[in-house]
C-alpha cells in the first residue's frame, strides 16, 4: 500500500469514529465544546504515533507470546509522557479532559492499530498510519464537538457564532445530546456512503453494458 | 461523604454509561441480548471490585510511600491486565460452569474503561478502603443496570423499522441519548 | 521454563526501559508542574483579593485550629502590603453542589469587605450551574460587607446582602454562596482583630 493511501485509509476511510466506531468513550465524553475535542484528538495522535513508531521498531524483538503486555506497556508510557506534558504546559487544558488523559490507555483505537498495523509494517508506514488513525479521530472529534457547541452554547471555539438572542438547545452539551449527535452524524456518513457505493454500481454496470 | 450517597451517586446520578462516557464499547458492542449482558455485568463487578481493592493498596503501599505518582497509569493497567488473567486461569481450573458463562466476556474487560477509571477515581476522590470498595460495587451496579436496560430495548429493536442508514449502531446510539435523558431525572439527588 | 525465564527477562527488559524514560521525563517536568499549580494559584488569589503585594499561608498553628473545626476550609492565606501589614486574607472553601463539589476561593480585605470570589473547580451541569465559574456571576458578589449572611434571590436584589442567582440553577447558587458565607464567619470569628 502507498502512504498516501495509508494516510487517507485512516482519515476517511477506515474513520476511526464514523466507520470502526472505536474510541467511544473519550469521544462521547470531552466533545462539550470544540477546543476540548481537538486537544484529546491531537493528544490521542500523539500517542498513536508515538506508540506505532516503537512497536514497529521492537516487532521483531517480541516474542509473540508476550506481545499484549509490552503493548500494553509501550502505549502506558506515552500516555504517560503526554499526561506530564500537559500538565506542565496546558494545565488548564489538562482539567478540562480530566480523567480521560489517562484513559486514552485503554482506547481501543491505539491497541487495535498496534496488533493490526504497526506490529506487522516498517517504521515509516506505521507512523503514516498513526497520523491517518489520528487525524481521522480528531476530524470526527472536531467536528462532533463544533456541533455540539453551536448548538448547545452557540459558540465555537469560544467565540459567539449565534447571534444574542439564540436560546442555547443545553441538551446538546449535556450527556444524552452526545449520545444523539453522534449517532446521528454516523447516519449521515452511512448515508452517503451506500449513495457513493449505489452509485459506483450504477457506473459499473452502465460501463459493462456500453462495452 | 456517607456510604450510601455514594452508592446511590454511582448507580445513578453518575451513572458510568449515561452520565460520565465510560464502558460505551463494551456497552454498544454486548448489549444485544439481555443474558449474555447480565453475563458481562457480573463479570465486571467481579474485575472491578477486585481491581479496585488491590489498585487501593498499592496506590497507598507502593506509589504513595516511595513518590512513585507518576508511574500510577502505566502500574494500574498492568494491575488490570494481569488480573483479568489471573481470574480467568482460576475460573477455569476451579469452575468450569462459571467459565463457561463468563469466560468469554474476560478478555474484553482489559480493555474496558469502567475498570481504570474506577480504579483512578477513587485514588482522585480520596477515598478509604471501604468507600473504595463501595464505588466500586456502585460503578458496577450502574453498568449492569444500563447494560441490561440497553439490551431490553435493543431485543425489540431487532422488529422495529429503522431507516436503513441508521440501522445497528447509529440507532442504539441515539436509543442512548433517550435513555441519557431519563437518568438526567436523578441529578442532584445527592 | 527456560523459555518463561527468557520471556520474563524481555518483558522486564521493557518496563524498566519505560520506567527509566517516565522517571528522566518526570524529572524534568515536575519543576514545571509545580510552577504552572503555583502560578495557577497566585493568579487566583490575586484575582479575588488585587491591591496587595504577597501572600503568605497564614500561620500552621492558626490554621489547624480553624481547619480541625471546620473541615470544608482547606486553605487560608494573608495579603500583605509592602511593608508587611497584613491587607486581607483568601480562603480556599469545598461546599457539595449539585453535581459534586465545587471549589470557590473569596478574598475578604481587613474592612470587612469581600473583594472577590472564583470558582475554582466544580462539576455542574454544562451551561447552567457550570455558568458558576463565569465573571459575570463572580461579579454579583463584589463589595458586600461581611456583616450579614449572603443570601441567594432570584431576582435583581433589593437589600445589600442579596445575590442573584445564576438562571436555572439555585442550587450551584446556594453552594457557591455557602462557601463563601463560610468564608465570611471565619473572617469574622477568628481572622478580624
Amino acid at each position: 500500500m502507498k502512504l498516501s493511501e495509508t494516510f487517507r485509509n485512516g482519515l476517511i476511510k477506515e474513520n476511526p469514529i464514523f466507520v470502526q466506531l472505536v474510541g467511544m468513550c473519550s469521544t462521547l465524553a470531552v466533545t462539550t465544546s470544540a477546543k476540548n475535542g481537538l486537544a484529546m484528538g491531537l493528544a490521542v495522535t500523539g500517542v498513536l504515533v508515538g506508540s506505532n513508531l516503537v512497536i514497529s521498531l521492537i516487532r521483531n524483538v517480541i516474542p509473540d507470546k508476550i506481545r499484549i503486555p509490552s503493548f500494553i506497556v509501550v502505549i502506558a508510557t506515552f500516555v504517560t509522557l503526554i499526561e506530564m506534558l500537559m500538565k506542565a504546559y496546558t494545565p488548564a487544558l489538562y482539567s478540562a479532559l480530566g480523567l480521560f488523559i489517562p484513559l486514552i490507555v485503554v482506547n481501543c483505537l491505539i491497541f487495535a492499530r498496534a496488533e493490526s498495523f504497526a506490529s506487522k509494517n516498517k517504521p515509516i508506514p506505521a507512523i503514516v498510519d498513526g497520523l491517518g488513525m489520528g487525524l481521522g479521530f480528531t476530524l470526527a472529534l472536531v467536528i462532533l464537538a463544533s456541533i455540539r457547541e453551536l448548538l448547545g452554547a452557540g459558540t465555537l471555539f469560544d467565540h459567539q457564532i449565534m447571534s444574542a438572542s439564540y436560546q442555547p438547545a443545553l441538551i446538546a452539551i449535556m450527556p444524552p445530546g452526545a449520545f444523539i449527535i453522534l449517532g446521528i452524524l454516523i447516519g449521515i456518513f452511512n448515508k452517503v456512503r451506500m449513495n457513493n457505493e449505489e452509485k459506483k454500481a450504477a457506473e459499473e454496470t452502465k460501463s459493462a453494458v456500453e462495452a | 461523604m456517607s456510604l450510601f450517597t455514594i452508592l446511590i451517586s454511582t448507580i445513578f446520578v453518575n451513572n458510568f454509561v449515561f452520565a460520565r462516557f465510560l464502558g460505551i464499547c463494551p456497552f454498544l458492542g454486548v448489549s444485544k441480548k439481555t443474558d449474555t449482558a447480565f453475563g458481562m455485568g457480573v463479570a465486571v463487578t467481579f474485575v472491578i471490585t477486585l481491581s479496585s481493592i488491590i489498585t487501593y493498596f498499592i496506590q497507598k503501599g507502593i506509589l504513595d510511600t516511595l513518590n512513585l505518582g507518576y508511574l500510577q497509569t502505566i502500574v494500574f493497567i498492568l494491575v488490570i491486565a494481569t488480573l483479568v488473567q489471573f481470574v480467568e486461569m482460576v475460573m477455569k481450573k476451579t469452575s468450569p460452569t462459571l467459565y463457561n458463562a463468563l469466560g468469554v466476556y474476560l478478555p474484553l474487560i482489559t480493555t474496558n474503561c469502567v475498570v481504570l477509571g474506577v480504579a483512578i477515581l477513587n485514588i482522585q476522590e480520596g477515598y478509604n478502603l471501604i468507600q473504595t470498595i463501595v464505588n466500586a460495587i456502585g460503578a458496577s451496579i450502574g453498568f449492569t443496570l444500563a447494560l441490561v436496560l440497553m439490551a431490553g430495548i435493543r431485543e425489540q429493536l431487532e422488529l422495529a423499522d429503522v431507516p436503513k442508514s441508521l440501522e445497528g449502531f447509529p440507532i442504539t446510539l441515539i436509543t442512548s441519548g433517550l435513555m441519557a435523558i431519563a437518568f438526567l431525572g436523578f441529578s442532584g439527588l445527592v | 521454563m527456560n523459555e518463561t525465564l527468557k520471556l520474563g527477562l524481555i518483558l522486564l527488559l521493557i518496563t524498566a526501559i519505560s520506567a527509566f524514560v517516565l522517571a528522566v521525563s518526570n524529572n524534568a517536568t515536575s519543576a514545571k508542574i509545580e510552577e504552572a499549580d503555583r502560578i495557577a494559584n497566585d493568579e487566583a488569589r490575586k484575582e479575588v483579593l488585587p491591591d496587595v503585594e504577597k501572600f503568605e499561608p497564614l500561620d500552621e498553628v492558626k490554621f489547624k485550629e480553624i481547619n480541625n473545626s471546620n473541615e470544608e476550609v482547606t486553605e487560608i492565606y494573608e495579603g500583605k502590603d509592602g511593608s508587611g501589614e497584613v491587607k486581607g486574607y483568601t480562603l480556599k472553601t469545598i461546599i457539595g453542589g449539585f453535581g459534586g463539589d465545587i471549589e470557590v476561593i473569596t478574598g475578604i480585605s481587613v474592612e470587612g469587605q469581600i473583594t472577590g470570589m472564583k470558582v475554582l473547580s466544580h462539576s455542574e451541569t454544562p451551561g447552567l450551574g457550570a455558568n458558576a465559574d463565569q465573571p459575570e456571576f463572580q461579579e454579583r458578589f463584589k463589595g458586600i460587607t461581611t456583616d450579614n449572611e449572603l443570601v441567594i434571590v432570584k431576582e435583581s436584589p433589593a437589600n445589600e446582602n442579596e445575590v442573584q442567582a445564576i438562571t436555572s440553577a439555585t442550587i450551584t447558587s446556594n453552594a457557591v454562596a455557602d462557601g463563601v458565607n463560610l468564608a465570611r464567619e471565619i473572617y469574622n470569628s477568628q481572622l478580624s482583630k
